[in-house]
């Protein structure tokens, strides 16, 4: 693995969609999977863990994800070794730190762990074949969202001023999942809290990653949120509080 | 300046002392504390006059010091009509007054009144229009001489945004009604949010006397606000106003600079009620107020409010003020008590035992003023006849307050709003709730309830309701207590006119109370004609203390009960609200392709179309025509590249996924092989053309399917529309942004894709037109589609849109030993209208069929069934109207047509330009038409008319205008 400060991610064929932004604001990256993840921003890891626990958002784009969808989906992803809960809008934790998050009777995505081994979404596709999944189709997940977290207690109150869905977290349970308009964009927010404190999976059209940023950086400014990288999001998860 | 008006502690609530804050009204500094309002601060100061009136620039003051009259309007420096009596006052601030000539405090327009008589209600609508345009000389006058304020253009927006709040209950109003409202809802599990429009709790609390010792309320407000404070169920929004109620219980609230959409299982309307006026001449003087005002200026703001008062009573709040206004250290001079005899509750037996003069039967005949009418100086008045007019012997007492307390008026709009109803009720005198929609409740003075403890037992009976109504187990009902106290709260007829006028009924708009009697007898003669005619009710209060007695004086001139004469619509917003609340932090989400920042490196104008940016050229703003030549250039000579990433993919796979398209297009997929691309054509069931696009198909049971730019979306839904009634066994995904796509065209683009593709055969042979193969381009996973819609040799190179970028480079570089450029959307359009293609929605429209837009070959006759079939078919055997055809000017220096100059026969419109351009190509300008079906031949002339009325003429040329035989795009 190359030197973090040498890891530039227009260096890789993979790139996240707002690298430039991550880019301007400091970030650090780290390599995972060939693709260039910001791991910092610069600061001490007592800071941005500080800043993840009150209020921060991460890009996870380059992170690995794939989605089945079709008639057969949920029993194909199923006999290939996935959990997947019996009602939809729920997201189940995978065995190797994935989560499965069930959209709709005929629809679930599977996204990559943290540690970002990849394993399982690849595993999906090299087992998936047109001719040999039946009513089951993948979706390139990884080509058409975006993959945010915002993590900490001033999530929701951030959360309230871009989207109308109540995801306080009395309201908005552990592995609740909103497939609702955040900020005029259509997403998918997932709630998977790190070691005790409340995060949120947000993805969305690709397209529109860096006008997503732009909306949760402009909300989250009043409580004082900044980027994290997935170095802080990591710690969060290995320790729960 | 001192504060000579300042009263010790414990007045003013709401001031902290220890904060002067110093800041200037017409260009007079004064001092105030943190928390003073600026009328309030101005009153401390001993500056009543506020503002000039609308019509006839009367000086106004305070009136309400609750934000619900006009008369307080003044000017900040980046906004006009301001509230005076809710405004903060902030260091420095500089308030000035508005509508006045000269100064503030002599006002050259106050002659206007004068003249009063000769301008009765209405009379701009029989005056400034004869003779025939007289009413351009008088438009400039009037003008001029209204609207209020002045909007500072220069401007910039502040920053304001919205939020959303969640609630099962939320009560509107922080009184004792609201706060025992949320507390028992909260008690009973509910979440509730408590809106309220003061910057602390307790509502009536916090200002007025209940009892005979105001002891009971001060305790009772400390204990409330600190129980709710304390309940965790409860979230207080402060300061903040609930504008409106829209349906299932939406609650617009406007709160500093943000604007909350709260959504509430239940809403609690605890609004309160309004005092209101009295009407007699010159009730419009500054030091004329309600009763309520001096109570508020007294003990929110510790001001004294004058030094002698005369106190206009018909209810027991009217000695209620007296007893504080004697607190605060002024004059009671008399309590003018409208009433045959005084009060019996507590309060007035409490002022009658203080040794006040109560003149039991009395009315006021005027209030007189000083010089230039600037403050009250003295009232007169006299013993009522049996038709309640003043008309005994007349004495004069002299005063610098005069306090009205004369009735209420249930402050209701979110009642309103929310489909509730009011009607009169002549045994209280007031507007009562008659019905209430579901989930909304009320409670307090807005529900008739004066008296304390029956005000505190509704807000608990509604703060139950609320929670049950809410789905939560609220327990036992309770009986809200009824009120007898109601029925004297109010005057029915508080007026005493006066022949020579200025005996306001509505302080906005200065009408006074013959305009209303002469406007009903004019026929206007139900409150919305009145309305309208008079305008009462229409100025920035919007007819808070106007309605009321506008409709008592319509129904005595007309000898009807009040309520038939109707009552008002109130509409949202509640208060005044800003345009930047509604506007707010506006969302406009913009889709930008992975390649978005290499078109900006490279020196690209970027284009909207549709969500998204493209490169419309790559160049100066001032170079567009010679940089789209030189692109155009490049792709005909040598080889360019173009982002193509927001033409959009849908898959549709499964089964019957060749059935599915053959009954969404107009074209045959059934037998497409795998490995070809085919041309797409969607038309509606009216038969008219939607979209366009390529359908690639890569197995038997997959097709890759592009459309236009900004027609996917619809493509999309329409897919899944049909296919829920169809039910096929199909797959119809939206993959437009998992998939970026780059266009590389020019007789050397093969060349330059092998530089970078290893594994697909790119031979003529082997990769042959309109072939589709899957492989690696410069290493990325692939889809390459030999399609040519500039008509040269071209490849669209599809990639996951996390590698776009890396492929965009890739192909750049690969290509720069062979000229290779980026070209943008305004090169393509030119190279493609050459070719003779067509765009859908520039060159069809809404009405426009395959066979009129020259499509005839793409819509397969033999198949049974495609959308839109049957129309096709009926306008096919109809016959066209008009048929697109391609054309060039005979007079090759004639200027290039724009889209849509019509093409005419005389005076008769027979079709239009869709697209033209002079084609350096082609040495002439071509461009695509609408002609009538007898022009379409090639060799048929036709006109066409340009800018200016000019007519030059076109000739039909068989398409398309460059190569011919296919043999670029083909090689």
């Amino acid at each position: 693995m190359a030197d973090a400060s040498t890891i530039r991610p227009a260096d890789r064929p993979r790139r996240s969609y707002l690298y430039r932004v991550l880019e301007a604001g400091g970030a650090n990256f780290m390599e995972i999977n060939g693709a260039a993840v910001a791991s910092d921003f610069g600061g001490t890891a007592g800071d941005e863990l500080a800043t993840a626990r009150g209020m921060a958002i991460a890009d996870l784009s380059p992170l690995s994800r794939i989605g089945c969808k079709g008639s057969g989906a949920l029993d194909w992803a199923r006999a290939h070794g996935v959990t997947i809960g019996g009602s939809n809008n729920t997201a189940h934790l995978q065995p190797g730190g994935e989560l499965a998050a069930r959209l709709a009777d005929t629809e679930v995505v599977v996204l990559d762990g943290l540690k970002g081994t990849g394993a399982l979404p690849h595993r999906i596709e090299t087992e998936w074949s047109l001719d040999g999944a039946d009513g089951c189709y993948l979706v390139n997940r990884q080509g058409a969202n975006f993959w945010f977290m915002a993590t900490g207690a001033h999530a929701p109150e951030m959360f309230a001023k871009i989207c109308a869905v109540d995801l306080r977290q009395a309201k908005f349970p552990a592995g609740a999942i909103a497939q609702t308009p955040v900020a005029r964009t259509n997403c998918i927010v997932i709630r998977a809290d790190l070691g005790g404190v409340p995060a949120w999976h947000l993805l969305g059209d690709s397209a529109s990653a860096e006008y997503q940023w732009g909306c949760l950086a402009d909300a989250m400014g009043e409580f004082g949120g900044r980027p994290v990288g997935i170095d802080a999001l990591r710690r969060l998860g290995a320790r729960p509080e | 300046m001192a504060q000579d008006n300042r009263l010790p502690p414990p007045h003013g609530l709401l001031i902290d002392r220890d904060k002067p804050v110093s800041f200037t009204f017409e260009g007079r500094r004064y001092e105030g504390f943190a928390g003073d309002t600026i009328a309030s601060a101005l009153a401390a100061n001993g500056r009543w006059v506020l503002s000039r009136s609308f019509k006839y620039h009367r000086p106004r003051g305070v009136l309400t010091m609750a934000g619900q009259d006009g008369n307080s309007l003044v000017q900040l420096p980046g906004e006009p009509n301001v509230l005076a009596d809710r405004e903060p006052i902030a260091p420095d601030m500089a308030v000035t007054g508005q509508n006045y000539r000269g100064s503030l405090d002599r006002d050259r327009a106050s002659v206007l009144g004068w003249f009063g008589k000769f301008m009765p209600v209405g009379f701009y609508y029989k005056a400034f229009y004869k003779p025939g345009n007289a009413f351009k000389f008088w438009e400039r006058i009037i003008r001029a001489m209204t609207g209020l304020g002045r909007v500072d253009l220069t401007a910039r927006p502040g920053y304001c945004d919205k939020a959303y709040g969640f609630c099962d209950v939320a009560v509107v109003g922080g009184g004792p009604a609201g706060m025992s409202a949320a507390l028992q809802a909260a008690e009973a599990g509910a979440e509730v949010i408590l809106v309220d429009e003061n910057p602390a709790l307790g509502g009536s609390l916090a200002y007025a006397r209940f009892d005979g010792d105001r002891g009971r309320a001060d305790a009772l407000r400390a204990d409330l606000a600190a129980q709710v404070a304390a309940h965790p169920g409860i979230t207080v929004y402060a300061d903040a106003v609930a504008q409106a109620l829209f349906a299932d219980n939406w609650l617009p609230v406007a709160r500093g600079n943000r604007m909350y959409r709260i959504r509430a299982r239940a809403v609690v309307a605890a609004t309160g009620s309004m005092e209101q006026h009295a009407v007699f001449r010159n009730n419009d003087l500054p030091g004329v107020m309600m009763g309520s005002a001096a109570q508020r200026l007294i003990r929110l703001y510790g001001v004294k409010p004058g030094s002698r008062a005369v106190v206009v009573a018909a209810n027991d709040d009217g000695y209620g003020v007296a007893l504080d206004l004697a607190e605060a250290g002024v004059d009671i001079a008399a309590i003018v008590e409208l009433r045959g005899k005084p009060g019996t509750g507590p309060m007035a037996s409490a002022a009658v035992a203080s040794g006040f003069r109560v003149l039991p039967g009395h009315g006021v005949k005027e209030a007189r003023a000083s010089r230039g009418h600037r403050h009250v100086t003295g009232i007169a008045v006299a013993p009522l006849d049996g038709d309640g007019k003043p008309t005994g012997p007349e004495e004069r007492i002299a005063c610098d307050l005069v306090c009205m307390s004369t009735g209420h008026a249930p402050n209701a709009p979110l009642i309103y709003h929310g489909g509730g109803a009011l009607a009169y009720d002549g045994e209280t005198a007031m507007f009562a709730i008659k019905s209430l929609p579901d989930h909304l409740f009320a409670a307090g003075s807005v529900n008739g309830r004066f008296n304390l403890d029956a005000v505190l037992a509704d807000g608990r009976h509604a703060g139950r309701a609320a929670a049950r109504d809410a789905g939560l187990d609220a327990g036992a009902d309770s009986e809200a207590l009824a009120d007898r106290e109601a029925a004297n709260q109010s005057h029915a007829f508080p007026m005493f006119p006066h022949p020579g006028g200025k005996d306001f009924v509505d302080f906005d708009e200065d009408l006074q109370y013959a305009d209303i009697v002469h406007a009903t007898l004019e026929g206007y003669d139900d409150i919305q004609l009145l309305k309208r005619y008079s305008t009462v009710g229409m100025g920035p209060s919007q007819g808070r203390h106007s309605a009321v007695a506008a409709v008592r004086i319509a129904a005595k001139a007309t000898g009807r009960p009040v309520n038939a004469v109707g009552t008002t619509t109130t509409r949202p917003p509640v208060g005044p609200l800003k345009f930047s609340h509604l506007a707010g932090r506006a969302f406009e989400p913009v889709r930008r392709t992975p390649m978005h920042h290499r078109h900006l490196e490279a020196g690209a104008q970027m284009m909207v179309a549709g969500p998204w940016m493209r490169p419309a050229w790559y160049g100066a703003p001032a170079e567009r025509d010679t940089a789209i030549r030189r692109e155009v250039r490049s792709v005909r000579e040598n080889v360019g590249l173009i982002d193509v990433s927001t033409l959009s993919g849908l898959e549709i796979r499964g089964p019957d996924a060749a059935a599915f398209m053959d009954r969404m297009y107009t074209f045959a997929y059934r037998k497409q092989p795998v490995g070809r691309a085919r041309y797409v054509l969607m038309t509606d069931e009216t038969g008219v053309v939607i979209d366009d696009g390529v359908a690639c198909r890569f197995h038997d049971r997959h097709y890759y399917v592009t459309a236009t730019t900004g027609g996917v979306d619809g493509v999309y839904r329409t897919m899944l529309w049909h296919n829920a009634q169809w039910r096929l066994d199909v797959d119809v995904t939206n993959a437009t942004a998992a998939w970026c796509g780059v266009n590389l065209a020019g007789p050397k683009s093969r060349a330059v894709l092998q530089r970078v593709c290893r594994d697909i055969d790119l031979s003529p042979g082997g990769f042959p037109y309109m072939g589709v193969r899957m492989g690696r381009v410069a290493d990325i996973p692939c889809r390459v589609l030999r399609v040519g819609f500039v008509g040269e040799l071209g490849y669209e190179i599809h990639a996951p849109a996390d590698h776009g970028e890396a492929l965009w480079d890739a192909l750049l570089e690969a290509g720069r030993d062979f000229g290779n450029v980026p070209f943008g959307v305004e090169a393509q359009r030119l190279l493609r209208l050459e070719k003779g293609h067509i765009i859908v929605g520039q060159d069809t429209d809404g009405v426009a069929t395959p066979h009129e837009a020259g499509l005839d070959w793409a819509v397969a006759g033999t198949k049974p069934y495609y959308v839109g079939k049957r129309a096709t078919l009926i306008q096919k055997q109809a016959g066209i109207t008009r048929r697109l055809v391609g054309f060039t000017t005979i007079d090759p220096n004639a200027p290039v047509p724009e889209e849509c100059h019509l093409v005419v026969r005389g005076a008769e419109i027979l079709g239009r330009v869709t697209s033209a351009c002079r084609s350096e190509t082609l040495g002439k300008v071509v461009g695509l038409a609408y002609v009538a079906p007898g022009q379409a031949e090639p060799g048929s002339r036709f006109d066409i008319k340009i800018q200016g009325g000019r007519i030059i003429e076109g000739e039909v040329v068989p398409l398309p205008f460059y190569d011919p035989g296919n043999r670029r795009q083909e090689m």
